[in-house]
């Protein structure tokens, strides 16, 4: 068994994992924190991003000016923004049988993987997660196709060049692997590919292994996976949560005797409760609501933002901001609005029973009615003309780089009244802010990440006791910036195995037992005799069926009836004489009943020697030796055969027969 | 005793000793005790003034089918009747004693298993044994053995009683036998402490046989202390854990011959006990240890040697968490030994030592790594801190050669300590791995946090802290900008703020980055998601603007507020936003806050602000509308402030200020006294009792407060005197209060249903009339003298308390009708106040007046406040309506058919 890593990115997984003939993808997930390495997008034309100076090198040898432009001492591509893909030379991606998707936010690289590369197999996803990350690529498709940029930069990607150039953009990895963002057509063909399932829906992969999706809490249909074979048990354990949020709760007890538990998707904010960030989230907007400014919120369309509404909808009253409008623009804001209120299977109980009363399980249905919250497809047309201040936005893209919060960033970011509250965990805000200094607007970090933290991980995993736990090797120690936090790692026993981009791990487990069956007419005639009470045993004599991973047995086909032929039988084609087999022996040898045994047959010179596995009986006076083991019993006995017999036929007085 | 009562009572016995079910309820018993108890208390002789009892109780200690209940009562009222030695005698005469107090008797009647007989016998017998022939009957009935093995019973009440029981058979033996052998010079040292309880034993009734007998109580006692202290099995602490618990009783009350006849027959077993290291038993060794200890300490004699032996040991166990447990309880006891206190400290330092890495203290190798692997297990590690940082203030009073570091030293560590609860990596001790290892435990602890910011503030105090102002400053407003902070950390951060600053006064250390710094956390925090945050940053900001500070730059005091946060332009803002919150608390906390934000400019006399006036208007409009009871009483509270900040500082009294608040004092009398909260109508009244001050302050006759509170012999300053009784004067005043509205607030307090409205409105309105019409004049002099405050009148409206008021007058008028007294028109002065006149009055929508003076002297006030000041269930409580509860209960049982059961609704 084998684990291929193509990403390394934690909470981004997209792994590869050779079970019993199957090649599975385990998620596919697309790291766009290299976007933070280019120029914001702006909807309409920025004079200031477009009066930043080009970078010369130093010495002046080399000029980029075209495709890198210096903005406050840091240097950005400008060009159209790239996303850093997983690996795809370390295994031919055509052999990948299944991808199991555990939620929207790791599918985002699917078009890359499912197109132009023979991917010929299924893609396995819950409705929701298929529906919310369709609306998820296609904002970003929107995003990036509503700006085009005729310039592509590629001379800075030079090896040589690339080592000569400052900041982040030199420490950059596989710069060459970069790819622009997918167009909707490669989207709507990889999505096409997506075979939806339900929690708990066990699904047959070629008869060798069942996957099945369990509940893990984090968004809307989002899942761990179950791969198990009828011997063998893999977790694949992705972005979970155990907060009471919106989702159904986490389903742990199914992660139970696993065999080996692969772990990914923890909390990338370990030291950030999200309770406490929401605290804060709130009195920040309303500070900067109550001192008259603005507030931007950068987000994605779909997840933390329903809770963020939620939130908001009870805080409103107590921080009497009843007046103030809370926008929210996307391209996809409206569906994703109403398709949170849809799923109502996928949410968490509370949000089920209200489905009954009926009311709509998000209260954002009655901040919409009361106009206290309005969404729009993107800042132009009707947005414009009902737009009032002071008020809240939530937008995308959280990098800051494409996206309608391009263009709040440009209108707020010199107003030291405004704020901007960064909620989602995935961009360092200090980056995604680099190309807009100097700003004067206020800036606030509550990333709310509501995975699972250090502390829950090792109680759940206390819990279900994997054997194996495979995690990136980010998890196995504290993280850099703080080094003196031993609490925010994995210690287990045995240590878990950690993987990074490109690694391949042999799972550390043998397969050692493969499944059966056997025919009714088979089993009929076996003779089974008991060899303790309980236990019975037989012998089978019969022909292995193999076929699509399931092995028969079948009896051993009866020579076919001889035709009545006149002419003479051939001795050639008599069918070989099926020997009866043996008997099976099995029980042990008493010692001291054996010597008696041997006493009342005339041998009495025996001298008994002790050895690891048994005794060694050395008969003198007859030069022979019986070796009694565990597993075997040997008579040497040279040249005295009527000896060995006898000796033979008295050690077998002692085991039973089958 | 109450005639009534008594002529009760035999009944009563005849019920009780026929069948107890048919009590009213099952507290009637003890609510009987009770009574004897007061009786026996001031000297009533039970036997005496109710025969009755005698009889009742032989008869009941006859019937053993009786409720146990009533078996029991019978039991401990005997005690209360035997307790005095005539009435012993008699009952012991009548053999009645014998049968009440024989084991025997209840054993074989197979009521001995019921525990309230057995807690009803050990009580009886606790009460009786007041004199030496009770303690005689004691002995000679031999009941020590049977209240020996009681001491272990199952019944935890019965352990503990005889236990006390045990304890004082001791001490009545000791006092006598040291009567006995002529012990004099420690009777006259100890007769107070040996409790008044055997303070009327006859000492010369002991005879030199006698005496044997109590030396063999004593010896036994003791003996069997010795006996049972160490436990033969893990099952038998229990056992040990209630002999320590009498040792400890013993240890503290006993005098030396017995004391150190005690001491020396348990030393050998307590030892053996401390050697043994019995966790649970370490907390009662301790308690026995240190009531020998203190014992010799209040006696100021010197420690006995075997003791310091046995608190050293206690001082050096091996066991951490028993260690701590054991220094903590030393310290609390505050005893004046420096060695052990010095030494307390150094253990309950060492948690904070190790986790911290600071050094404080020099220990050796061993005391270390024991309790480093003890706090590595998480769980020990919090409760050893908490225990550790809940000591250290106490510590840091100590004398500085009692303290192995300087208190700054103990400072610094806490504020290392809460640096590592909340994950800072800047702590030292995360050099070694074993430190490491236990920091990681306090991690995010909100309990440690807790303890730690507790200590911090009490460490305010301690000498030479001030140094660490600025660097406490920045740690707390840290912990106030934690996301993760919970709601109390977050108060107690507020709280040791405001500690700090008042204590330190001088804020030169206290830089303009702080001051933004907590500029803006008090901001955010008053947005909070949780009102209890808001709640506490509102209170904070109140409380800050209450301590007086110096600036050096200036070297001119200020207030907190202003020196930190830029006073009133940046407070009152955030205050007034807060008058808006959802949350009642908040809302009420924030009224506060801005009465002690502007108490300030109103002392100074400052001159009004449109703000202000808004303030008024928006207090007035929450004392109007508002739904909860917390924001109205706040603005109530906030005039009474605001009222008595000018009225005490009325020298620099600002017209300005006046102007704007005598409108709304009417504004908020006429509102607060038809409020539905009667702590509002309650506010109110004091808002009116210091305008009756203000207005009458110098008055001859005027009092201040509660007439009837007053010590009669209670020097009256002169100056209540200087003011002659000029009758113009209080004519204007009387008007001045009755356009206050101060009168009418009264009036309506008066007939409030809320007693405790009724009673003050009803004292400040006894205080008025003294001062305005003395009921001491006659009504004819009254007539004379005051024909011109007479005149002042007041309106009573058609509704409301004025109705009452005015049905209270015409009865009144009615009554001094009858008496054929002076008519009635003058009680009254308008037209006619029978109904018809009332209807007139309220049709042709005129309000009638009535006189004031006249109103003060028709009103019964005296009487009214005789029924006011009792409580409202005393007709119900008293042992009248008791007795007569109990036999309307039996006759209710004896004749079901004629009455119908009586069904209470019980809450």
């Amino acid at each position: 068994m084998k684990l291929y890593c193509l990403s390394g990115h934690p909470t981004l997984p997209c792994n590869v994992l050779k079970f019993k003939s199957t090649t599975i993808m385990l998620d596919c997930g697309l790291d766009t924190t290299s976007v933070l390495n280019f120029l914001p997008l702006p909807l309409v034309h920025s004079p200031r991003l477009s009066k930043l100076p080009g970078w010369i090198s130093k010495d002046g040898t080399i000029n980029l000016e075209k495709e890198l432009k210096d903005c406050a001492g840091r240097v950005f591509v400008d060009s159209q923004p790239e996303f850093c893909l997983p690996e795809r030379e370390l295994l031919d991606l055509s052999t990948i049988d299944v991808i199991l998707i555990s939620n929207y936010h790791c599918m985002m690289a699917l078009p890359y993987i499912t197109e132009h590369t023979g991917f010929t197999g299924t893609v396995y996803a819950t409705e929701p997660t298929l529906q919310i990350g369709r609306l998820l690529m296609e904002e970003v498709v929107n995003f990036m196709e509503r700006v085009p940029k005729a310039q592509s930069a590629t001379c800075w990607k030079n090896k040589e060049i690339q080592r000569m150039l400052p900041g982040p953009l030199k420490d950059a990895v596989d710069v060459w692997t970069w790819k622009r963002c997918y167009s909707m057509q490669e989207v709507n063909s990889a999505l096409s590919k997506v075979q939806l399932v339900g929690y708990s829906q066990k699904v047959e992969l070629f008869g060798a292994v069942q996957v099945s999706p369990l509940s893990s809490g984090y968004s809307l249909g989002s899942s761990n996976w179950i791969i198990q074979s009828h011997h063998e048990k893999v977790s694949y354990v992705s972005g979970s949560s155990l907060l009471t949020t919106h989702p159904q709760p986490m389903d742990q007890s199914s992660l139970k005797n696993s065999d080996v538990l692969i772990l990914t998707g923890l909390t990338q904010m370990p030291t950030a409760n999200p309770d406490g960030m929401l605290g804060e989230f709130c009195s920040n907007l309303a500070m900067t609501i109550r001192a008259g400014g603005n507030v931007l919120v950068p987000c994605y369309s779909s997840g933390v933002i329903y809770d963020l509404l939620e939130c908001l909808y009870q805080f409103i009253e107590s921080a009497s901001l009843g007046t103030t409008p809370f926008y929210f623009i996307s391209p996809v804001a409206n569906s994703s609005l109403e398709f949170s209120q849809i799923f109502a299977e996928w949410l968490c109980h509370n949000k089920q029973t209200k489905v009954y009363l009926p009311e709509p399980p998000f209260p954002h249905a009655e901040l919409i009615q009361t106009n206290k919250l309005k969404h729009y497809p993107s800042i132009h047309g009707d947005f414009s003309s009902e737009f009032r201040q002071p008020c809240v936005v939530f937008t995308g893209h959280p990098s800051l780089r494409f996206g309608d919060v391009v263009h709040f960033m440009e209108l707020w970011g010199k107003s030291s009244l405004n704020t901007i509250i960064f909620t989602e965990p995935d961009f360092s805000y200090l980056d995604a802010l680099a190309p807009y200094q100097p700003l004067a607007m206020k800036c606030v970090y509550c990333p709310i990440d509501t995975r699972l933290n250090f502390h829950q991980v090792s109680k759940l995993l206390k819990e279900v006791q994997p054997l194996h736990v495979v995690c990136p090797e980010q998890y196995t120690q504290p993280p850099l910036t703080q080094s003196h936090r031993s609490d925010l790692m994995l210690e287990l026993q045995p240590p878990p195995m950690p993987y990074r981009r490109c690694s391949v791990l042999n799972l550390p487990f043998r397969r050692r037992y493969e499944r059966v069956y056997i025919l009714p007419e088979l089993a009929n005639s076996l003779v089974p005799s008991e060899i303790k009470p309980g236990v019975s045993v037989a012998t089978v004599s019969a022909v292995v069926h193999s076929k699509d991973n399931k092995h028969t047995l079948q009896s051993v086909p009866k020579p076919p009836p001889v035709a009545p032929s006149k002419k003479r039988k051939r001795v050639m084609d008599e069918p070989p004489v099926v020997l009866a087999p043996k008997p099976l022996l099995s029980g042990a040898v008493p010692l001291e009943a054996f010597l008696a045994t041997l006493q009342k047959h005339g041998i009495t010179e025996v001298k008994v020697e002790e050895t690891a596995d048994g005794h060694i009986l050395h008969l003198q006076a007859e030069d022979t030796l019986i070796q009694l083991e565990e597993d075997g019993t040997h008579i040497v006995c040279d040249n005295n055969e009527p000896l060995r017999t006898t000796l033979r036929d008295l050690v077998l007085r002692f085991l039973q027969k089958l | 005793m109450d005639r009534e009562c008594v002529s009760l009572l035999p009944r009563v016995c005849e019920v009780l000793a026929a069948s107890g079910s048919s009590l009213p309820d099952d507290t009637s018993l003890e609510k009987l005790l009770d009574w004897f108890t007061g009786l026996t208390k001031a000297g009533t002789s039970l036997l005496e003034s109710c025969p009755c009892l005698l009889e009742f109780i032989s008869t009941v200690v006859h019937n053993t089918a009786l409720d146990p209940s009533i078996l029991s009562f019978t039991l401990r009222l005997t005690g209360f009747v035997a307790v005095t030695e005539v009435a012993f005698k008699v009952l012991q005469e009548s053999s009645v004693l014998d049968l009440v107090f024989n084991l025997q008797h209840w054993q074989e009647a197979g009521l001995w298993e019921d525990p309230c007989i057995r807690i009803g016998w050990i009580q009886g017998l606790r009460t009786m044994m007041q004199h030496p022939k009770a303690l005689s009957f004691f002995v000679q009935a031999d009941f020590l053995q049977p209240l020996l093995q009681l001491q272990t019973d199952k019944s935890l009440f019965v352990a503990s009683a005889a236990n006390q029981m045990l304890a004082h058979v001791l001490l009545s033996c000791q006092s006598v036998s040291s009567v006995g052998s002529n012990d004099v010079d420690e009777e006259g040292e100890d007769v107070g402490r040996s409790g008044g309880s055997i303070a009327d034993l006859e000492y010369s009734a002991v005879t030199v046989e006698t005496n044997q007998d109590y030396a063999a109580v004593v010896t036994a006692i003791s003996e069997c202390l010795k006996k049972s202290l160490v436990p033969r099995e893990n099952t038998q602490l229990h056992q040990s854990l209630q002999i320590l618990k009498l040792l400890a009783l013993l240890l503290a009350q006993t005098r030396p011959p017995l004391w150190e006849k005690l001491l020396q027959m348990v030393a050998d077993s307590v030892d053996e006990l401390l050697v043994a290291g019995y966790s649970q038993l370490i907390l009662p060794l301790m308690d026995v240890i240190l009531a020998a200890y203190s014992s010799c300490d209040v006696n100021r004699r010197a420690p006995d040697q075997r003791v310091s032996r046995l608190l050293s040991f206690m001082l050096n166990i091996r066991k951490p968490a028993d260690l701590i447990q054991a220094a903590a309880a030393f310290l609390r006891r505050g005893l004046h030994d420096l060695v052990h206190t010095a030494q307390s400290a150094r253990v309950l330092l060492l948690p904070l030592d190790i986790i911290t890495g600071l050094n404080l203290l020099t220990t050796t190798d061993e005391q270390r790594f024991l309790m480093m692997e003890q706090l590595k297990n998480k769980t020990s590690c919090i409760s050893l801190i908490c225990v550790c940082l809940t000591n250290t203030p106490q510590m840091t009073l100590m004398a500085a050669d009692c303290l192995p570091c300087p208190p700054v030293l103990i400072v610094t560590a806490v504020l290392s300590l809460l640096k590592l609860c909340s994950g800072d990596s800047s702590s030292p001790s995360s050099s070694s791995s074993g430190c490491r290892e236990v920091s990681r435990n306090v991690i995010g602890s909100s309990k440690v946090q807790k303890c730690a910011l507790d200590a911090l503030t009490a460490l305010s105090g301690s000498p030479g802290v001030e140094v660490k102002l600025a660097e406490v400053f920045t740690l707390l407003v840290q912990c106030l900008d934690n996301p993760d902070s919970d709601p109390t950390v977050l108060q107690k951060s507020f709280q040791a703020l405001v500690q700090w600053m008042s204590v330190c006064s001088d804020l030169s250390s206290i830089t303009d980055q702080h001051r933004q710094d907590l500029l803006q956390v008090v901001r955010k925090r008053s947005c909070d998601i949780r009102w209890e945050v808001r709640d506490s940053t509102v209170e904070f900001l109140g409380r800050l603007a209450g301590v007086r500070v110096i600036q050096t730059t200036a070297e001119e005091a200020s207030d907190a507020s202003v020196a930190v946060l830029g006073g009133c332009c940046f407070t009152t803002p955030l205050l007034r936003a807060a008058l808006q919150d959802t949350e009642s608390y908040v809302r009420a906390s924030a009224i506060s806050a801005l009465a002690q934000t502007l108490a300030a400019s109103w002392q100074q006399g400052a001159a009004l602000t449109q703000e202000q006036t808004e303030i008024v208007n928006q207090l007035l409009e929450v004392l109007s509308w508002d739904t909860e009871g917390f924001a109205r009483r706040a603005v109530v509270r906030y005039f009474i402030a605001w009222l008595s900040s000018m009225s005490s500082h009325s020298c620099v009294q600002s017209p300005a200020s006046s102007s704007l608040l005598m409108p709304s004092v009417r504004s908020v009398l006429s509102r607060g006294s038809a409020d539905l909260d009667w702590e509002v109508k309650v506010h109110t009244l004091e808002l009116a009792e210091l305008l009756l001050d203000e207005a009458f302050s110098g008055q001859r006759g005027y009092t201040k407060g509660n007439p009837t509170q007053t010590h009669p012999y209670a020097v009256i300053p002169n100056t209540l005197h200087t003011r002659t009784h000029n009758e113009e004067d209080v004519v204007g005043v009387l008007n001045s209060l009755v356009q206050w509205g101060v009168v009418s607030a009264l009036l309506s307090g008066l007939v409030d249903c809320d007693r405790p409205v009724a009673l003050r409105a009803c004292r400040l309105l006894i205080t008025l009339r003294e001062v305005v019409c003395p009921l001491s004049l006659g009504a004819l002099d009254a007539t004379a003298a005051m024909a011109t405050v007479a005149r002042v009148t007041c309106e009573l409206p058609g509704c409301g308390w004025a109705r009452e008021i005015r049905k209270m007058l015409v009865m009144k008028a009615k009554d001094a009708n009858a008496e054929g007294g002076v008519s009635g028109g003058e009680v009254v002065n308008c037209d006619d106040c029978g109904e018809a006149g009332q209807e007139a009055a309220s049709v042709g929508g005129q309000t009638p007046c009535v006189s004031v003076c006249e109103v003060l002297r028709s009103l019964d006030l005296d009487e009214r406040l005789d029924v006011l000041t009792r409580s409202s269930d005393h007709v119900h409580n008293s042992p009248l309506s008791l007795l007569q509860d109990i036999l309307t209960a039996s006759s209710a049982r004896s004749q079901p058919d004629t009455q119908q059961e009586v069904i209470a609704d019980c809450y």
